[in-house]
């Protein structure tokens, strides 16, 4: 049994796609397990919490605080400085007219379970279409294979399309939607999929299949272990599971923060939602 | 004014939260956003019964309801609005994003300002420990906060009820105060938030921002608060600023309980929302209660408090609802509760049915009951509010660790702690082997471990050379991480060690799921302590900021802050609390043990001679003196409060257990027991009552 008030996320549905028993411990057990995720601890943490001020920043110039305050703020970081300015010039979003919704969640009933999505920015455009935006702080743009095969792609738009919100002044047809990744490594770039009905029909079956899945798992013995080794090299729990005994280095992987940040991201920023940047 | 107000009135139990429940359903039926609604709750766990339904799969999707204290939504306003306003606040760095202390970190940076001056003699005329003057000082300072006083009326307030008992107190509320202002100085200059800034910030501050006020009325636009009775004032005050733009207000009024009042809580001034609501409700009438029940409520309260007005019973003879046995010893007492337990579990009844009260609970008291129920087979969980971190053997093995890594520190910690946590956490290795290992491989008087390989090889043989060897790995990583310790802050230190040895196969840790939480929760008081030295400033070394964490946690100063998980909370086990605490967690249960109703605890308070729960609130006079009459009032209100919220949270039987030498040897006649005597006098008693 999943502990009470569970919601199923992208990112729990994530470590359950990479790794069942990753599931069992953080999710299902809540397992806190101090192992170091990463070396060098102290530069991911940076990493992490610039990650967050990036999101802060974009959420406090949604609601409408003034540029030129917001930029001092960030003044004294010259990553931080250098994202922000990426962002002041991505037209794509600045000249989307319709509401903000920034830091915004929606949740939805599937498979007997709750599914909930926390949104970076959501545009609603009345009536006409919904903008997803999700903010990436990753040195490296990853290909729109790697972000095609990410829970998050899924999960996202079918969330947004099933709650029936009415954000948008009526029943959202999927055509209607948009997810846009901005990458701080490509911020001329973002990455864009277009949400359709054929798509919702499919990621229903993929997403309410895997909560089935899930929800058949006892506690009564361990899940099953990743096959993919590497990713042990990455996770709090690889002593528990006799997967190695140092943590992997940053620099050998791209796209850190998606790839670990489980109850790190967590406990480093205080329990900010969902991390992913 | 909001177009649509409702004020229910009423005790527990007459189904105010369905209410407000089918309330949200019914907004939401009528098309309104999930996302303009805000439920708005005294405490976390108050707030449960409606996360529980909004997060069951049965709700209509949708937005996310907010559920939140008002320390909730000042955290999240302040951390999104802050340059807004850090800069009129006076912060030395707007530019600085805020941190957010904990409790043991806000105590931390407190105990600086404290030790200077207990240095000074200004606090020598009062028999308290640094801790004590520390919390008390924290507490005149949330008092402020949630009462919107100035520092200097908290001091006026305490001196004028003071009276002239005599004169040295004043000065010492004085220096208590002046503490406060040296703290809040400096948290001006760091960017630190307390709980008491937080709340102070929002209300002075955001809530007179227009572009807060433009993001809070386009947010939410229905407000339901649940349990208005445990609010600070401030809440009212808030609840006033939303007032004219709100679509509608559902507000709900507990009127047995106020179990707060001692945190700051303000009844009374909470009750007067009730003017600005169009329609009010009282509601008399249990939902599912017996009877039995209902007639105990209202006899116990008249017989506590005199003055109430007695309610209209049903007829019924509230004996049937209790079994009470007086003895004269507490051990027999004990026995008593015990042996009741495993009757009515034998019987069928689930465990989780049943909870056993005490108006303090200590962890002698708490380990003997359950060391005793799990002999019978019946599981416990326990509500541990004020364990010290260090006192779990997991976190007092890997501090003793911490120390021995760390030779140049003053403190050597004893041989015994040593040879505890050399069995803690090797495996295979037994008290007296670790003894013997201990007593060969270390001197506190020494620098640092022996080697295994200088002990003789009959003694080798006899400890083990597994054990040996498993010995050596972790003196070597102790030596190793010796010879860079300056690298690494304290969390990263604990978890090396954990990752790199303690965790790993041949060490107790390693599949010890429990002793793996007890780190993690070292690990983040690490973190979050480490985080506040060094948000704004590059360290270089990491060694001062190690030992200073390593002698809050060997202090006592961290508390065990480990919430009963979920599983806790569901676990089909008796629950053992202090009443407050079950009282906070609004649970219905068909059984309830109370511990020793004879004794004064039940109605006395927690002796706080710097700072008072009462003068310390709106509705209480500036300058009038507290009396012993005010005080006696005070406590019969709390009990009657207290015993009145505890029936109501019984749905069969209320076993009394009374001792009459109390756990120190003294007779006891409490105003609990007195008043049991005369219910029982009154009444018939029943086939089912033991006395
Ligand atoms: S260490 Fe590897 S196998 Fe174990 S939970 Fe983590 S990813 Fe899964």
């Amino acid at each position: 049994m999943l502990p009470a008030n569970f919601q199923f996320s992208q990112s729990n549905l994530q470590d359950y796609v990479d790794c069942p028993r990753r599931f069992q411990l953080r999710h299902f057990q809540a397992q806190a397990w101090p192992g170091v995720q990463a070396e060098p601890v102290l530069e991911y943490e940076r990493h992490l919490e610039r990650g967050a001020r990036f999101h802060r920043l974009i959420e406090r110039h949604q609601l409408g605080m003034d540029s030129a305050m917001l930029a001092a703020t960030v003044a004294g970081d010259a990553e931080l400085s250098a994202w922000w300015r990426d962002y002041l010039h991505f037209d794509y979003l600045h000249d989307l007219p319709g509401r903000r919704y920034p830091e915004f969640s929606l949740s939805v009933e599937i498979a007997g379970a709750r599914l909930v999505a926390m949104y970076d920015l959501l545009v609603v455009v009345s009536g006409e279409r919904v903008v997803i935006f999700d903010w990436k702080t990753y040195h490296r743009e990853p290909s729109r294979q790697w972000f095609l095969a990410r829970l998050q792609t899924r999960v996202y738009p079918f969330v947004l399309v099933s709650s029936g919100t009415g954000l948008s002044g009526g029943n959202l047809l999927p055509e209607q939607v948009s997810m846009v990744y901005w990458v701080a490594a490509a911020p001329l770039e973002p990455v864009v999929f277009d949400y359709n009905s054929k798509r919702l029909a499919v990621d229903c079956d993929y997403l309410s299949g895997l909560i089935r899945e899930i929800l058949t798992l006892g506690d009564g013995s361990a899940w099953s272990m990743t096959a993919d080794e590497s990713r042990c090299r990455f996770c709090e729990y690889r002593s528990l599971c006799d997967r190695g005994v140092y943590p992997g280095l940053l620099e050998n992987i791209s796209n850190i923060d998606d790839n670990i940040a489980g109850s790190v991201g967590f406990s480093v920023l205080g329990g900010v939602g969902e991390v992913g940047f | 004014m909001a177009a649509r107000t409702l004020f229910i009135e009423g005790p527990a139990g007459v189904g105010k939260t369905t209410y407000a429940l089918r309330h949200i359903r019914d907004l939401l039926a009528q098309g309104t956003g999930p996302e303009t609604m805000l439920v708005l709750v005294p405490q976390r766990a108050l707030g449960r019964p409606y996360q529980a339904a909004f997060t069951a799969p049965d709700w209509p999707g949708g937005a996310q309801i907010d559920v939140v204290t008002l320390g909730g939504l000042a955290r999240r306003g302040l951390e999104t609005f802050w340059p807004l306003v850090a800069k009129q606040a006076g912060f030395a760095h707007p530019e600085w994003e805020p941190i957010f202390l904990t409790i043991e970190t806000a105590q931390y940076y407190m105990a600086r300002f404290v030790n200077t001056a207990i240095r000074t003699g200004v606090f020598d005329s009062l028999n308290l420990e640094p801790a004590h003057i520390m919390r008390q000082t924290l507490d005149n300072l949330s008092k402020a906060a949630v009462n919107s006083f100035p520092l200097d009326e908290v001091a006026d307030r305490l001196i004028a009820a003071w009276g002239d008992r005599h004169s040295s107190r004043p000065p010492v509320y004085r220096a208590s105060l002046d503490v406060a202002q040296e703290f809040r100085d400096y948290c001006l200059e760091t960017s630190f938030l307390d709980f008491s800034f937080q709340i102070e910030l929002y209300i002075k501050f955001l809530l007179n921002e227009p572009l807060y006020r433009v993001y809070f009325t386009q947010r939410y636009r229905h407000l339901i608060g649940d349990n208005l009775e445990e609010n600070f004032p401030v809440v009212g005050d808030f609840i006033r600023w939303a007032w004219d733009d709100l679509d509608s207000a559902l507000l709900l009024y507990d009127t047995d309980a106020g179990y707060r009042v001692f945190l700051g809580a303000d009844p009374g001034g909470m009750y007067e929302l009730k003017e600005l609501c169009a329609d009010t409700q009282v509601w008399r009438d249990p939902v599912n209660t017996s009877p039995v029940m209902v007639a105990l409520t209202g006899d116990l309260a008249v017989l506590l408090d005199p003055g109430r007005e007695k309610p209209v019973q049903p007829d019924v003879n509230p004996l049937e609802g209790l079994v009470y046995e007086s003895f004269r010893f507490y051990p027999e007492m004990i026995d008593w509760v015990v042996d009741s337990i495993a009757g009515l579990v034998d019987s069928g009844v689930p465990p989780r049915e049943i909870v056993v009260l005490a108006p303090f609970l200590g962890d002698a008291l708490r380990f003997g009951l359950s060391t005793r129920l799990n002999e019978r087979g019946i599981e416990t969980v326990s509500h541990r509010p004020s364990r010290a971190l260090r006192d779990e053997p997991a976190a007092r093995a890997i501090l003793t660790l911490m120390a021995l890594a760390h030779p140049e520190w003053s403190y050597r910690p004893p041989v015994d702690d040593v040879t505890h946590a050399l069995q803690e956490t090797i495996d295979g290795l037994d008290p007296v082997r670790a003894w013997l290992l201990t007593q060969i491989v270390y001197r506190p008087s020494r620098d640092d471990l022996g080697s295994f390989d200088i002990i003789k090889s009959d003694i080798q043989q006899r400890i083990t050379f597994q054990v040996g060897e498993r010995y050596h790995r972790l003196r070597e990583w102790l030596l190793e991480y010796g010879s860079g310790a300056e690298r690494f802050p304290p969390d990263h230190f604990l978890s090396r060690l954990f990752g790199d040895v303690l965790a790993q196969p041949g060490y107790s840790f390693h599949t010890n799921l429990d002793a793996g939480r007890v780190v993690a929760e070292l690990v983040e008081s690490g973190r979050k302590f480490r985080q506040t030295i060094s948000m704004y400033h590059d360290v270089e070394d990491w060694s001062a900021v190690l030992y200073e964490y390593f002698s809050l946690a060997h202090q006592g100063m961290l508390a065990a802050l480990y919430v009963a998980s979920w599983r806790d909370e569901e676990k089909d086990a008796v629950f053992l609390a202090p009443a407050y605490t079950f009282l906070m967690r609004n649970r219905r249960v068909d059984y309830q043990f109370w511990l020793d109703a004879g004794s004064d605890y039940w109605w006395e308070r927690l002796e706080q001679p710097l700072t008072h729960p009462y003068v310390l609130t709106r509705s209480y006079p500036p300058d009038q003196n507290w009396t012993d009459d005010l005080e006696f009032a005070a406590r019969r209100d709390a009990l009657c409060r207290l015993v009145t919220g505890l029936v109501r949270r019984c749905n069969r039987t209320i076993y009394i257990s009374i001792s009459n030498l109390g756990i120190s040897g003294y007779e006891q006649r409490g105003p609990l027991l007195r008043a049991f005597q005369q219910l029982v006098q009154r009444y018939p008693a029943p086939g089912g009552l033991r006395s």
